[in-house]
Parts: structure tokens; sequence; C-alpha cells
């Protein structure tokens, strides 16, 4: 099989000169916008106090840690401005991301002891499951530097129950182990009551010597009021016994490495923790990268750099898809599926660190003459039609049959409508898509280049596929709504325009509401909006695409739960015809 | 030998990229159509000077209309 994989056909061509220079404005906007985005992630990751701080207690911060921990290079951060519950002080006081420990990709997360010493918050165990969902799709390992201090307690209403509750993530960890997926964690600090089962629920506990885990702290333990009030007197017993406690927090590593063992180790240093975790990756199912890779792996022919002239922030602006593949995949190279049919999608095999994978992508501008086939007007890229929906549908199935990840590219304005759309089955079509995915049980990822709307959002592998979807990523060039605001606004407010008319009224006040719409759905589409409400799992700079890219592709041939032997793959067969 | 540049679709002239007596490349842009909420580069078949711009900013063209000729 090897001629199908080395020196596959050529991806895009060389940018020329006055192209850059013509796009030149294009690259400002682009890096100005994407350090609007970086400013916004450092401001996260400075929030709480100063790491001086942290270090002159003896400790190390949350990011200090994941720099012993992690492969150099390999961290590829997730939800950093991720704030479902909308917290003001911060987001969800986790930290998480794919990195690669000791040459072997991972789900890591930690929490930020900068902020109330890593205590749960409202919104924390949405982020949770994403990790833990990540985990379970990419079939790798989930690993934790815990240093919780439990609920903060006075907005423990918010996350405390409920079906996704802070305290359902210990199920989550019980789900991975129960795949046969091991959870390591690093515990440092104190870790009472939720904080403890953060500590005790993983696989492997790796541990401080200063930390501790238990049921309850001295907190608790000394915060009974048999009076059902409090008054001064009781107020200087609580003051007397806390003092007591203190000293001594239960479980600590005389209760469960000396007793208990629940700590399988034990170190002096913090950083020795780490270390311990490192090696231990070793010990962790994982194929050697090159029993699946097919090719050497190499860099795309063509500068990533070229994506800041080529992707247009501008959404009206057409640009050529394949010149964008072309910058992200191993050597430029691709073997296109079916390039005769449905030109409005991109659908084929390229590379990614030798690794072979899927990619699917909407091109962009005005169709060919004659497309759509069953209408008698003019096809435009973006947009989903007949014979497109059949081409995906037809790829993902082969791509689950030959355990193929698949790469997903959208910057889609949704399917074709209208009765002789409708006469053309799209509908139908959309929902086999979904159908098709639902089969295959492959891992996907998304990349939303510039616009995801309607349900093509949906049907291209985006998040709403749950259990498929590993993540989503956005550009700044990203908006994600059901439709244009413009769009939305005619919609809603065409027929009281008629109203209004009808009755003599001015038509002004509608037509503010109309750009009211117009503005709350430009506002609520945005790279950060998306990001902060999870419609995206992160906002990456285009220069850091690829390695995103072959953080997927290494991840989900790490451990895949089913393989399918290079020597009997159809997909490049079916391709080549 | 003479080229001409055509429409590829029914718009409006959007931008002019390229003036009279520039000399140009395959494929590099000659112009940009809006139409249908895009914008749509229309690019030079051949090398060539332009020798001609039959529209100007603002311009409805027809699919099939002659935009530009290249010599």
């Amino acid at each position: 099989m090897h001629k199908y994989f080395k020196n596959m056909d050529l991806l895009g061509k060389p940018l020329k000169d006055k192209v850059k220079q013509r796009t030149e404005e294009n690259v400002q906007e682009v890096e100005k916008a994407e350090q609007e985005v970086q400013e916004a992630k450092e401001k996260i990751k400075e929030f709480g106090l100063p790491a001086e701080k942290i270090n002159s207690r003896g400790q190390l911060t949350i990011w200090q840690r994941l720099d012993i921990l992690v492969d150099e290079g390999t961290w590829r951060p997730l939800h950093m401005l991720y704030n479902p519950a909308e917290n003001e002080d911060c987001t969800t006081n986790v930290v998480d991301g794919l990195a690669k420990i000791n040459g072997r990709w991972a789900v890591v997360v930690g929490f930020d002891n900068k902020y109330m010493a890593g205590a749960w918050i409202p919104g924390q165990s949405e982020n949770i499951f994403r990790v833990t969902d990540l985990a379970k799709r990419l079939n790798i390992p989930l690993v934790w530097v815990v240093n919780c201090s439990g609920v903060k307690l006075p907005e423990q209403e918010k996350f405390y129950g409920g079906r996704r509750g802070s305290g359902t993530t210990f199920f989550r960890h019980a789900e991975l182990e129960q795949m046969g997926l091991p959870v390591l964690a690093g515990i440092y600090g104190t870790n009472p009551a939720g904080g403890g089962y953060q500590g005790v629920s993983p696989t492997i506990l790796f541990a401080h010597k200063d930390c501790n885990i238990a049921v309850g702290g001295a907190g608790i333990v000394s915060g009974m009021s048999p009076k059902g009030y409090f008054d001064v007197e009781s107020a200087q017993e609580l003051i007397d016994v806390a003092k007591q406690h203190r000293e001594t927090p239960p479980g600590g590593v005389d209760v469960h490495y000396d007793e208990t063992g629940f700590f399988r180790f034990v170190f002096e240093k913090e950083e020795d923790v780490l270390k311990a975790m490192r090696d231990y990756m070793t010990k962790l199912p994982a194929y050697d990268p090159e029993f699946f890779q097919v090719d050497e792996p190499k860099e795309p022919k063509f500068p990533t750099e070229d994506l800041y002239y080529l992707l247009p922030v501008n959404p009206k602006r057409t640009y050529d898809f394949e010149q964008i593949l072309a910058r992200l995949v191993d050597g430029s190279e691709h073997q296109e599926f079916r390039p005769d049919y449905g030109p409005e999608v991109y659908t084929g095999l390229v590379k990614l660190d030798g690794m072979l994978c899927g990619c699917i992508g909407n091109r962009q501008g005005i169709m060919p003459k004659g497309y759509p086939e069953y209408a008698d007007y003019p096809g435009i890229g973006g947009k989903l039609y007949r014979q497109g929906l059949i081409k995906m549908n037809e790829f993902v199935t082969l791509c689950g049959r030959d355990r193929l990840p698949v790469i997903w590219f959208q910057d889609t304005s949704g399917i074709d409508v209208g009765n002789i759309a409708e006469k053309a089955e799209l509908l139908g079509l959309g929902q086999s898509l979904i159908y098709s995915i639902q089969q295959t049980d492959v891992p996907m990822m998304l990349v939303t280049l510039r616009k995801g709307s309607a349900a093509a959002h949906y049907i291209m592998g985006g998040p709403t596929a749950n259990r498929h979807n590993a993540f989503t990523l956005g550009t700044v060039a990203t908006e994600i709504y059901v439709m244009h605001g413009e769009t939305a606004a005619v919609a809603t407010y065409t027929r009281r325009l008629i109203k209004d008319q009808q009755a003599g009224k001015s038509l002004e006040p509608t037509v503010e509401k109309m750009n009211e719409l117009v503005k709350k759905y430009y506002d609520t589409s945005r790279p950060i909006f998306c990001a902060k409400t999870g419609l995206i799992d992160e906002i990456a700079a285009l220069r850091d695409l690829r390695g995103y890219l072959q953080a997927f592709a290494g991840a989900a041939y790490q451990n895949p739960k089913s393989l399918c032997p290079q020597h009997h793959l159809m997909l490049p067969r079916i391709a080549k015809g | 030998m003479s080229e001409e540049i055509r429409s590829p679709l029914a718009g409006k002239v959007w931008t002019i990229t390229v003036k009279q007596g520039d000399t140009v490349e395959e494929d590099d842009e000659i112009m940009v159509l809006e139409a249908m909420k895009m914008e749509t580069p229309v690019y030079s078949s051949a090398d060539g000077t332009v020798k001609e711009i039959k529209v100007k900013p603002g311009d409805t063209v027809e699919e099939d209309d002659v935009l530009a000729v290249i010599e």
C-alpha cells in the first residue's frame, strides 16, 4: 500500500508576492484579533494570587506544574476562556488541554491553585465533563493535577447537586476506568470533602508529602453548631477547636500512605510528583506511532504562516479551501475522494505526522455552471447541495470502515432551502449524514474556520455530535449562529412591518428592533463569545492549527479501540478507482 | 493575441485591482464582483498586459459579460 501514501498528490500552490501585498491588510487584521484573544487568555492565566505568593509558600502554581509535567512544545490548551456560569471573578478554575507526557498523549487537567486554593466553583463541572469526554473519545489517559479546597461554600447551590454537578465528575472517572482508561493524579495541598474525592477518585495517586485528602476538612470537623445559631460564645469555641485542627488536617500521608495505602507514591518535592507521573506514563497502553504511520512525518510543503494571507476575515470574501489545507497537512499532500462529484465540498485523505486521516471541508465561491444539477439557480460555496451531502455520507461511512479519524473544516451558511431543495431530498440527506457519523464511531474534530451556521453546523461533525466530536476549534474569523442576523431580523419582523404599514404606523420602531437583533446576533456570534459559552473548545491562532491537528491525530491513533490493517484500507482504492 | 476576461456570474463590480497597462500573470486577481452576499475575485486567465477594462466599480454585469481584455 505504500504507493498510495508516499508522494500523494500535491495540494495547493505557492503564494505569489503580489497576492501577499494585496492581502497584507488581512494579515494585520488577523494578527490584531489574535493578539486580543491572547491577552484575554493571559488575563485568565494570571488570575488569582501572584506566582511569587504561591512560591513563597513552598508551592508551585498550576502553570509551573504543567511546565514540568508535559513535554516541551506539546501543550495544546483547551477551554481557556470557557465560562459557562458567567463567573465574574474567574472562569472555571480548572486548566486543561491535550499534551504529550513522556512521549505519550494525554488529556491533562488541573485546578488553578492561585484562586481559592483550587475551589469548586459554578460551571467547573461542565468543563471537567468536556475533559472526561475528550479522554473517552480519544481513548487516552486522563492526567489530573489535583489541588482542590472543595466547594466555594457561598455558591454551593449552583453546582453541588444535580445530574451535572461537581460530584458527577467522580462517576466520569469511574466510567473511564470501566473503559480501561487510567486516570493518574498528582495531589497537592489540602483537599477536603469534594477535594478529597477529586483526590481519591482517580486510578493511581501520586502524593506530595504535605497533601491530604479527606471526607471532610478541619473546617467541617470543627464546624458543628449544636445551638442551631451562632453567638459570641460559640464563635470562641469554634476558634479554639479550629486552631487545634489546623495543626493536623485529617487524611495526610501519615494516614493515606502509611495506613490506608490510597496514595501509591509519596514524594518530598513538588517536582518529584510530576517527574514520577511522567515516568509512569510509559507503563500505560499506547502503540508506537510507527504501528499506524503510512509515511514518514513531513512538514507541509508550504508555510503555515501563509494562512494569514489566505483566510479572509471579511466573511463575504471567498477563498480557496485547498490552499488552506495545503498549509496544514504533511507534505501538502492528499488523495481526493470523488473530485468530480459534489464540488461544494472537499473530501480527501491527508497525513498528519505520517498518520492517515479523513478530511472534509466547505469550498467557497461560485460553483461550476449547472450545479446544483436539480435547480436553475447557481450554486455557491459554503452551502450544501444534494451531491455534496451524498459525498459526505459516503466518505464518513468509508472512514468508519477504514477506522480513520476525521477532521472537519466548516465555513458554511447552511443547506440549500426551498421546495426545489426539499424535492432533492436535502432534509433527509442531512439527517442521513448524522446517521452516518453515528455509525462510524471514530474520533472527529472540527475547525470552524469562519462560519458555522444553520443545520450544516450540526451535520458537519460539529460539537452537537457529542460522542464523535472530540473537540472544536475556532479562529478569530469564527462566527456561529443559527442564521445571519439580517436573515433572522427579516424572519422575525417582516410580518410586523406589514401590519405596521397596514395600520398606518411608523416603521421606525420595528426597523430599530431589527437593527438591535442584527447587533445582538453579531455580538453573540464572535469568537470570544463562542469560547466563553462553549460553542467552541478553543480559539486557535492560525499558526497553531497544525499543532492541534497533530495532537488530534497522534491521540486518536495512540490506543484506538479498533483498527483496520493498512492493506485492507478501501478508501484509497475507491478514490483511485 | 488578446484574452477576454469574462464575468463568471451576474452581480456588481465591487473593486478593480488592476489598471490599464498593468502587467499581469495567469491567476492574478483582476477585480472583485459582489453577488449573493459574496465577494468573488476574478482572475486573469493568461500572462500579459491589461489592454482594456470594460467596467467600473458599481457597474452591474451579467454572466459572461467581458470585464477586461489582456493582451
